[in-house]
C-alpha cells in the first residue's frame, strides 16, 4: 500500500481540527491523543473503508483534510460514543465525526438521511415520513375506536390527543402509524393499566430526527424545538418518547446543546417508567408463561438511551423490565452490557445512508455477541435497534426474533391481542392471549 | 536551641523505605521510633515474588532488613500503630501514637500457630491480595516482624457475639489477653520521617476490564502472590477460576494510570512496565517455557537501570511479546473461563486472541487513609495527593523536619524508595547532628565461650525456604540424614530459617545442645551469612564457627526437575560443611581506625549536594572538581521537570558549599592516586603542578556524565542541527531567530537505546517534551514536532507530556529499524522524513532547526578511578553499586560510595536524593572511632616463607608485601586491613606458606574429601 508521502506545508494554515476545536468544551481534548489504538480496539466501525477512529483523529490532526473530506467512512460510523465511554484522554471522536458530516455538501449527503430530515420540515408534524399532523390523528381515533369494538375490555381504552395538562407528552415513532398501526396498541393498553395520564399531540407528533444524524443543527434544532414547544403548549411534566433511542435522545440533547428554553419540562425515557409501574404494582407483570417453556431473552442498550444519556441506571431498568416479565432464570445478558455494549450499526443514521454492506458487517459483532447467549428473542427499546438486529437476524440466520418491550409486557399482562404479534415468533404466537 | 533538639527520630511505616530510613538512623547514632499501621513490617515489598531487573526473591534480599529492625537496640518498633498528631518544630516535636490492641501478649508469644490452627473464623487473607482465606487469629506472613500473632477484631468471634476464646483455651503460652485496651503514647522526636508507601488502584469500578466479574482477570498484585511460593496456591502457576495452568498469558498496561477519567490518574505509575516484564519472565520460568506471554502497552518504560537490557532479553531472547496497543474491553471467551482481548494491531488491524488469563498492571496511588495522615502530621499534597515536596531538597516536605521517601513524593520503584530514605535519614540527621549518641545504646554480645580444644558439637539448621527448597528437595529426609554425620549432634528444619523467630531457636538449640559450630543449609552465604554470625555471636558463639550450605541458589534453583538429585546434593553439600565446620576456628575481630573525613569526587550537584549534607552532619569534607568552577551539567539546565530554575539553585549550593567551614573545595583538581582501604584512605591530588596528600576515611564517587556527540541527522555538517540546551540557548541569545523559524523538530534517542549504549538515558523524553512546551509558550503557531521511540515522561512528568500535546506538539514515533531522514532543504533549512506511526506513511516536515536528545555517557576518567579504588563499572561504563535495589548507593568496597550521573543517567532532584543517600550511608562510617572489618585474611607462616616475593607480585590490592628480617633476607608480611580475602597469594605460594582464615587448605581438604564419600577420612588424614 504505497500512498503518497504526506508533505507539511511551511506555511500555517488553518486546519479543520482546530474549527472543531473552538467549538467544543476542553477542544474536545482532539490534541491530546496517545495514539493508543484503545477506541478502535473496541470499535465495529474498525477496517470499514480501511478507516477507524484512532486513523481519522490522526489524519485531523496532521490537517490531511483533503482525504477527509467527503471521506464515506463518517457515515459508517454510527457516533456511538463507545470509544469516548473509554478513551483515556476523553476525546471526543463522535464530534470530530459529526463535523466531518457537514464537510459533505447538503445534497450529498446519504439521500435516505437527507429525505428523512427533509421530510420532517416539510410540516409541523416533525414526522420524518411527512405524515401531517391530521393524517395523524385520523389513524388514531380510527385504530382507538376498532380496538374498542373488537377487543372485549378495552371500550374505554384512551389515546388522547392535544390533552392539555397532561402528566406526560407522548412522542410517536412513525413508522407505527404509517406502516403498522396495531404496533401502538400495547404500549396505549400499558399506559392505560399504569394509570398515566398522557396525550399525543397533533404538531410535532413525529419522535425522529434524521436532521441530527444529517449533521445538519439547524433542523435538528428546529424538530427538537418544535416538538418540545408543542409538549409545553400542552402544560405537560415530562416529555417521553416511544421505544425510539435517537427521538429521545435527539431531545434530549438538543435541548441541551442548543439551550432551548425547557425549564418546566423534563425530558425522560420510557423505559425508566415501565420499571417504575412494575415496581409499584401497578403494571402486574408476570412471567409464568414462561416458566415451563423457558425462552430465552436477551436486549441490547440503545446507545442513544444508555452510554450516551441515562447510562447503567437506565440500563438496569431495562434488564428489569425484561427479567420481570420473563423470569429472572430465562434472561441471558449480552456481554459487554450496559454501557459499554456494542453498538448494533443500526444508528447514526446508518440504516437510512444506503451503506448496506458495510452496516451488516459492523453488525456482525452484534449479532456474535446475541448468538453467544442464545437467546430466541432480543427485547429492544429503540426503532433503529430493533431494525438492524431483526435485519443481522435474517442476513446471518441467526433465527432470534426482535421485539419492543411494548410487545413483551403487553405479553405477559396477557393483553397482548392476536393482531398485536407480528414480531413475536410462531412459538408465542398462541401464549398468553386475552381471553 | 541544640540544647532543646532531641536525639530520636520517629519514622512512620514500615515498608522498605520506612526500614532503610530505621536503620540508617540507628546505625548513625539516634533513636528511632518506627511505627507501622499493620501488625508487621515489610510492606508491600513483602508481598511481591520476585524484584527486577535483577529477579532476586523479594522476600530473600527484604528479610535480613526485617529481622535486622526486629534485633535493632535502637530501634523502638510500634506496630498497629497510627499518628494521632504532631506539635513542636524541627528538631523538638511531640507525637501522640495511637496503638491498636494486638490481644496478644508479645512478650508470650512464641508463634507456634496453634491459635490459628484452632482459630474457628476464616477471613479473606489480605496478603494474599484475598485469594486465600486466613484465620481471624493470624501473622500476615510467614517472616513477619515481629513474628506475633494478632487478633483480628473486625472478624473475631468472640468481639461478634461475646463467646468462642478457642485461641486462648489452646494456647500453650497464655498468650491471648482479651483485655488488652488502645494505648496513646506522646513521643518526643527531633525529626519525623513519613513513608506511609501507596495503595494499587483498584479495578473494579471500570465495568470495561470485568475485574471483579470474570475470575481469571487479576491485578498484578494479585499476579504476584500467585507466583510466590507463600501464595495462596503455593507457587504453583493456576489461574483462579479451575486452577488450571494457563498456556496463555496477556497483561494490561497503564491500568488506572495515564487516563484523565475520573475513575483514573493522568499520572504514569513508573513501575508497572518493569514489573508486567519481571512477571512474564517469572511465569515462563514457573511454566517451564510453555508459556505464551503478551504485554499489551503503550510506551514501554524502562528508563532505570538495566531495565532496557531486561526489556530487551524479554522480547528478544524469552520471547515475551509486546503488543502496542490499548485494549478496550476484556471479554469471556466463552463459559470456561476463557478471556477474549480484541485489540488493532500498528497498522490497524483488528485482532481477536484468547488467553487463559489477564493480568490487569495496576498503578498505584495514595489512599484516603494517607491522605488523611498528611493532613495529620500538617504536610502539603498536590493534586495527585502526593507529598509536595521542595524541588531541590527532594525528601523534605512542606514542613520543616518533617521528611518524606518512597511512593508517597510520587510514584516510583524499590531501589529510588530506598535511596530516598537514606536520603531522609541523612536529612534528619544533618538537622540532629548535635544531638547524636544522645538516646542510643551499644550493642553487646556476651562473652565469647572458648571452643579451642573443645570437641565439635554442630547443630544443622535445614530451611524450607517456604518452598524455594522444600518444594524440591525433600527437606525432611535431608535433616534426618544430617543428624547421623560426624560431629553433629543436633539437626532441625524450618520454614523459613531467616526469620526472627528462628534466629531464637538457633539461640536456644546452641544453649541446650552446648553446640560450638552452627551450620545453616539455605539460600545462600551472599545475602544470609552476616545474619546467621549475628545469631550465633549473640549465643556466645564467636562468630566464624557458622558454615553456610548453599542448597538453594546451587541447589534447589537449578535442579528444579531432578528432585531426587538435588535431594542427594542437599545431603552431599551438608556432609561437606559439616566436615568444614569440625575444623573452624574461632576467629578474632580485626578493628580499624576511622578517619573522620570525607573525600567527594566531583562537583557537580550530586558532589556538591553529598559534600553539604556531610559537612552539615560535622564532618570534614574535601571536594575535588575537575573543572575551574563548581556546578557540572547542571549549568546548562534551566529548569527541573516540575519547573524549579536550576541556576539560581545551582548558585546558592555554591555559595552554601563554599562558605561551609567543613568543606574544603578543590577546583580545578584531579585525583592523581588514590591509596589505602575503608576508613584509611589517602589520596593525591593534583592542582595545576602542585600535589598534595589528603587523609580520609570514605570517598563518594560523583564523577558525573556527559551528551555524546553524534555522528548522524547532519549533526555537525549544518548549523540547524543542535543537541540538547542548544537550541534553547540560540533563541535565548538570537530571538530573531524564533521569529522567523516556522518549524522546530526534536529527535529522541539519539546514539541511547541503540547497540554501542543500549541502555535508556532517562532525562530526555522530559527535557525535549519541556523544550518544546517553552516553545509554544513563547509562540503558539510554531509547528514543533517530537520524533521519538517510546515516551518516557515517567511518573507525574506525564503531566508535561500531555501539555504538550495540547499545546500542539506532534508526537511521531519512528522505529529504529526505520530512522527518520535528515536533509538539507534549500539554504534555509531542513526537510525531516519520517514514517507515521498510526497511517504508515512517510511525512516530510520541513523545519527550520533539530535538536538532538543525544545519550548520555559516563564522564572520561571514570575508568581510572574505578581503578585506583577497585569498584567495577558496568558494560556500558556505569559505577556497579553493590546491589541495584537494596544497596543503590554501595559498594562492595567498603568505605566507598556513588551518587548522579556517573552511577546511570538520573535527572537532578534523583541526583541531590543519591547524593544525600551517599552521605548517609557515609556519615553512618564516618563517625564510628572504629570499624570492624572482616578478618578472613590471609596468614603468613614465617617459618615457611622462603622469601621469594611471589605472593607480593600476584596480590592486586597490596595486602602483602616482603620485609626485611635480619639474617634472613625477606619474608611476607601481611597488611590485613588491605586484604579482601581472595586467596591468590596462597595459591601462588611454593612452599604452601600461606593460608586463608576461615578458608584454611586443611579445611578445603576435609570438605572435598567429604564430597567423594569413598575418600579416607579427612580429618584423620590431615591431622
Amino acid at each position: 500500500m504505497a500512498e503518497a508521502a504526506i508533505r507539511i506545508s511551511k506555511e500555517k494554515k488553518s486546519i479543520f481540527m482546530d474549527t472543531v476545536k473552538e467549538i467544543l468544551p476542553d477542544k474536545g481534548n482532539l490534541n491530546l491523543c496517545l495514539t493508543c489504538g484503545l477506541c478502535s480496539s473496541g470499535c465495529p466501525a474498525t477496517g470499514l473503508e480501511n478507516m477507524d477512529p484512532r486513523k481519522f483523529l490522526r489524519m485531523a490532526a496532521l490537517g490531511l483534510d483533503d482525504e477527509i473530506t467527503m471521506h464515506p467512512w463518517v457515515w459508517l460510523c454510527t457516533m456511538c460514543e463507545r470509544c469516548l465511554y473509554a478513551c483515556p484522554m476523553k476525546i471526543n471522536i463522535p464530534r470530530l465525526v459529526y463535523e466531518a458530516r457537514k464537510l459533505w455538501p447538503r445534497e450529498k449527503r446519504p439521500k435516505g438521511i437527507l429525505g428523512s430530515c427533509d421530510m420532517a420540515l416539510r410540516n409541523m408534524s416533525c414526522s420524518a415520513m411527512g405524515t401531517p399532523e391530521e393524517d395523524f390523528r385520523f389513524v388514531v381515533n380510527d385504530l382507538l375506536e376498532e380496538v374498542r369494538a373488537n377487543q372485549p375490555g378495552w371500550e374505554n381504552l384512551q389515546a388522547p390527543i392535544d390533552k392539555q395538562g397532561a402528566h406526560f407528552f407522548l412522542s410517536q415513532n412513525s413508522r407505527e402509524p404509517v406502516t403498522e398501526p396495531e404496533e401502538m396498541v400495547p404500549l396505549w393498553k400499558i399506559l392505560h393499566l399504569a394509570g398515566a395520564d398522557w396525550t399525543y399531540s397533533c404538531t410535532g407528533w413525529g419522535g425522529e430526527n434524521y436532521c441530527m444524524f444529517l449533521a445538519d443543527d439547524e433542523n435538528w434544532k428546529k424538530i427538537a424545538e418544535t416538538t418540545l414547544q408543542a409538549a409545553r403548549d400542552l402544560e405537560c411534566r415530562y416529555y417521553l418518547n416511544t421505544e425510539c433511542g435517537h427521538a429521545t435522545y435527539s431531545v434530549w440533547m438538543g435541548q441541551k446543546r442548543y439551550g432551548i428554553k425547557a425549564d418546566d419540562i423534563e425530558i425522560v425515557p420510557i423505559v425508566r417508567y415501565y420499571a417504575k409501574w412494575i415496581r409499584e404494582g401497578k403494571l402486574k407483570v408476570s412471567s409464568d408463561w414462561n416458566k415451563d417453556r423457558k425462552i430465552i431473552f436477551t436486549t441490547q442498550d440503545p446507545c442513544q438511551q444508555i452510554r450516551k444519556s441515562f447510562g447503567d441506571p437506565l440500563a438496569d431498568d431495562l434488564r428489569f423490565v425484561i427479567k420481570s416479565c420473563v423470569g429472572e432464570e430465562n434472561f441471558v445478558d449480552v456481554y459487554p452490557n450496559k454501557s459499554n455494549n456494542y453498538c448494533c450499526g443500526g444508528g447514526g443514521g446508518f440504516l437510512q445512508s444506503g451503506y448496506t454492506e458495510q452496516r451488516l458487517k459492523y453488525g456482525k459483532m452484534k449479532f456474535d455477541q446475541v448468538m453467544a447467549t442464545r437467546a430466541k428473542y432480543v427485547a429492544v427499546p429503540c426503532h433503529n435497534c430493533h431494525a438492524q438486529i431483526h435485519e443481522l437476524s435474517g442476513h446471518f440466520e441467526g433465527e432470534f426474533h426482535v421485539i419492543h418491550l411494548w410487545t413483551l409486557i403487553a405479553l405477559s399482562l396477557g393483553v397482548l391481542a392476536e393482531n398485536e404479534r407480528a414480531y413475536l415468533g410462531p412459538d408465542l404466537q398462541e401464549v398468553n392471549l386475552p381471553n | 536551641m541544640s540544647k532543646d533538639k532531641i536525639g530520636s527520630v520517629m519514622v512512620v511505616g514500615g515498608g522498605i523505605g520506612g526500614i532503610q530510613s530505621a536503620l540508617d538512623l540507628a546505625n548513625a547514632g539516634f533513636l528511632v521510633h518506627l511505627v507501622e499501621k499493620s501488625p508487621a513490617i515489610g510492606g508491600i515489598m513483602s508481598a511481591l515474588d520476585k524484584t527486577f531487573p535483577t529477579n532476586d526473591c523479594s522476600m530473600c534480599i527484604l528479610s535480613p532488613k526485617l529481622v535486622e529492625v526486629g534485633m535493632h537496640k535502637n530501634i523502638h518498633l510500634l506496630t498497629l500503630s497510627e499518628v494521632e498528631s504532631l506539635e513542636g518544630e524541627a528538631g523538638n516535636f511531640k507525637v501522640t501514637v495511637r496503638e491498636h490492641p494486638r490481644y496478644i501478649d508479645v512478650t508470650k508469644c512464641i508463634a507456634c500457630g496453634k491459635c490459628a490452627e484452632k482459630c474457628p473464623r476464616k477471613v479473606e487473607d489480605e496478603y494474599n491480595q484475598g485469594l486465600s482465606r486466613r484465620k481471624a487469629v493470624h501473622v500476615p506472613y510467614p517472616q513477619a516482624v515481629p513474628l506475633k500473632y494478632a487478633i483480628d477484631k473486625d472478624h473475631c468471634i468472640y468481639f461478634e457475639k461475646g463467646k468462642c476464646r478457642a485461641c486462648e483455651k489452646f494456647c500453650p503460652a497464655d498468650a491471648i489477653d482479651f483485655d488488652q485496651k488502645e494505648k496513646i503514647y506522646m513521643l518526643e522526636v527531633g525529626s519525623v520521617i513519613v513513608a506511609p508507601g501507596f495503595r494499587c488502584y483498584n479495578p473494579s469500578g471500570t465495568d470495561r476490564y470485568g475485574y471483579g466479574r470474570l475470575p481469571n482477570v487479576v491485578t498484578s498484585m494479585e499476579f504476584e502472590r500467585i507466583l510466590s511460593a507463600s501464595g495462596p496456591f503455593e507457587g504453583h502457576l493456576v489461574r483462579p477460576s479451575d486452577h488450571k495452568k494457563p498456556d496463555k498469558i496477556a497483561w494490561l498496561q497503564c491500568i488506572g494510570s495515564r487516563d484523565i477519567r475520573e475513575d483514573s490518574h493522568g499520572y504514569c505509575s513508573g513501575v508497572c512496565c518493569m514489573y508486567a516484564i519481571k512477571e512474564a519472565l517469572v511465569a515462563k520460568e514457573h511454566a517451564g517455557g510453555k508459556l505464551d506471554t503478551a504485554i499489551f502497552f503503550m510506551d514501554m518504560r524502562t528508563h532505570g537501570k538495566g531495565f532496557e537490557q531486561t526489556y530487551n532479553r524479554a522480547k528478544d531472547k524469552e520471547g515475551v511479546r509486546f503488543i502496542r496497543s490499548r485494549v478496550h474491553t476484556i471479554e469471556p471467551a466463552s463459559d470456561t473461563g476463557d478471556l477474549s482481548v480484541m485489540y488493532v494491531t500498528e497498522d490497524g488491524q483488528m485482532i481477536t486472541e484468547t488467553f487463559d488469563m489477564v493480568v490487569l498492571s495496576v498503578g498505584l496511588e495514595i489512599s484516603d487513609e494517607i491522605k488523611a495522615l498528611a493532613d495529620k502530621l500538617g504536610i502539603e499534597t498536590d493534586s495527585d495527593r502526593f507529598a509536595l515536596a521542595g524541588g531541590f531538597a527532594p525528601v523534605a516536605t512542606s514542613k520543616p523536619g518533617v521528611y518524606v521517601c518512597g511512593a508517597f513524593a510520587g510514584p516510583k520503584d524499590i531501589p529510588q524508595s530506598v535511596m530516598e530514605a537514606s536520603a531522609a535519614s541523612a536529612a534528619a540527621a544533618a538537622l540532629l547532628s548535635s544531638v547524636r549518641n544522645t538516646l542510643t545504646t551499644e550493642k553487646t554480645y556476651p562473652s565469647e565461650i572458648p571452643v579451642l580444644g573443645e570437641k565439635p558439637r554442630i547443630g544443622v539448621f535445614v530451611c524450607h525456604c517456604g518452598t524455594n527448597i522444600g518444594g524440591i528437595v525433600d527437606v525432611p529426609s535431608v535433616k534426618e540424614y544430617a543428624a547421623t554425620l560426624p560431629n553433629v549432634v543436633f539437626a532441625a528444619d524450618n520454614l523459613f530459617t531467616c526469620s526472627q523467630d528462628t534466629q531464637e531457636i538457633i539461640r536456644q538449640k546452641i544453649r541446650e545442645n552446648h553446640l560450638n559450630r552452627v551450620i545453616v543449609a539455605a539460600c545462600t552465604p551472599r545475602t544470609h551469612e552476616p545474619l546467621f554470625r549475628e545469631t550465633i555471636q549473640e549465643a556466645g558463639l564467636n562468630p566464624y564457627l557458622f558454615e553456610f550450605a548453599n542448597i538453594r541458589d546451587q541447589n534447589s534453583w537449578v535442579h528444579q526437575q531432578e528432585p531426587e538429585a538435588a535431594t542427594r546434593k542437599a545431603k552431599d553439600l551438608i556432609r561437606m560443611a559439616a566436615a568444614k565446620a569440625s575444623l573452624l576456628e574461632a576467629i578474632e575481630p580485626l578493628k580499624i581506625e576511622v578517619n573522620p573525613n570525607a573525600l567527594v569526587i566531583g562537583g557537580g550537584v550530586a558532589g556538591m549536594s553529598a559534600a553539604l549534607n556531610l559537612a552539615d552532619q560535622g564532618f570534614k569534607t574535601f571536594l575535588i572538581e575537575r573543572e575551574s568552577q563548581l556546578g557540572g551539567n547542571a549549568l546548562h539546565i534551566r529548569q527541573t521537570w516540575n519547573g524549579h530554575n536550576v541556576g539560581a539553585f545551582v548558585g546558592e549550593l555554591k555559595k552554601s558549599v563554599e562558605s561551609h567551614k567543613n568543606i574544603e573545595v578543590l577546583s580545578g583538581t584531579e585525583i592523581a592516586a588514590i591509596d589505602g582501604f575503608v576508613g584509611n584512605f589517602t589520596s593525591t591530588v593534583q592542582t595545576g603542578d602542585v600535589r598534595r596528600e589528603i587523609q580520609h576515611g570514605a570517598v563518594i564517587l560523583a564523577t558525573g556524565g556527559r551528551a555524546s556527540e553524534p555522528d548522524e541527522y547532519l549533526y555537525g555538517k549544518s548549523s540547524r542541527v543542535m543537541k540538547w540546551h542548544e537550541l534553547d540557548y540560540l533563541f535565548e541569545k538570537e530571538p530573531d531567530k524564533l521569529e522567523k523559524a516556522t518549524g522546530v523538530a526534536f529527535i529522541q534517542c539519539v546514539g541511547s537505546r541503540e547497540p554501542d549504549h543500549p541502555y535508556c538515558s532517562k532525562v530526555c523524553c522530559t527535557a525535549s517534551v519541556q523544550s518544546a512546551i517553552r516553545l509554544k509558550e513563547k509562540k503558539p503557531y510554531l509547528r514543533v514536532y517530537i520524533l521519538y521511540r517510546d515516551m518516557r515522561t515517567f511518573g507525574q512528568r506525564e503531566e508535561l507530556y500531555r501539555k504538550a500535546r495540547e499545546m500542539g506538539v506532534i508526537f511521531i514515533r519512528y522505529s529504529v529499524n526505520e530512522k527518520p531522514m535528515v536533509e538539507k532543504d534549500g539554504e534555509d533549512g531542513l526537510l525531516i522524513t519520517v514514517r507515521d506511526h498510526v497511517l504508515g506513511r512517510q511525512i516530510r516536515i520541513p523545519a527550520d532547526y533539530l535538536n538532538l536528545a543525544t545519550a548520555i555517557l559516563p564522564t572520561e576518567g571514570q575508568k581510572q578511578i574505578a581503578q585506583m579504588l577497585k569498584v567495577p563499572i558496568n558494560d556500558e561504563g556505569f559505577y556497579l553499586e553493590a546491589h541495584i535495589k537494596l544497596r543503590p548507593v554501595d559498594f562492595s568496597t567498603d568505605g566507598v560510595f556513588v551518587c548522579g550521573l556517573c552511577h546511570y543517567p538520573k535527572p537532578i532532584e534523583e541526583a541531590i536524593a543519591q547524593a544525600q543517600a551517599a552521605a548517609a550511608r557515609t556519615a553512618g562510617l564516618l563517625m564510628k572511632k572504629t570499624i570492624d572489618i572482616e578478618p578472613i585474611v590471609s596468614v603468613v607462616d614465617e617459618k615457611k616463607c622462603i622469601g621469594c616475593g611471589l605472593c607480593e607480585l600476584s596480590c592486586s590490592f597490596s595486602a602483602i608485601r616482603l620485609k626485611k628480617v635480619v639474617g634472613k633476607g625477606y619474608r611476607a608480611e601481611n597488611y590485613s586491613a588491605l586484604c579482601k580475602g581472595c586467596g591468590v597469594c596462597a595459591a601462588a605460594c611454593p612452599q604452601h606458606a600461606i593460608d586463608m582464615k576461615h578458608f584454611r587448605e586443611v579445611q578445603i581438604r576435609a570438605a572435598i574429601h567429604a564430597g567423594c564419600t569413598e575418600c579416607a577420612d579427612p580429618v584423620r588424614e590431615a591431622a
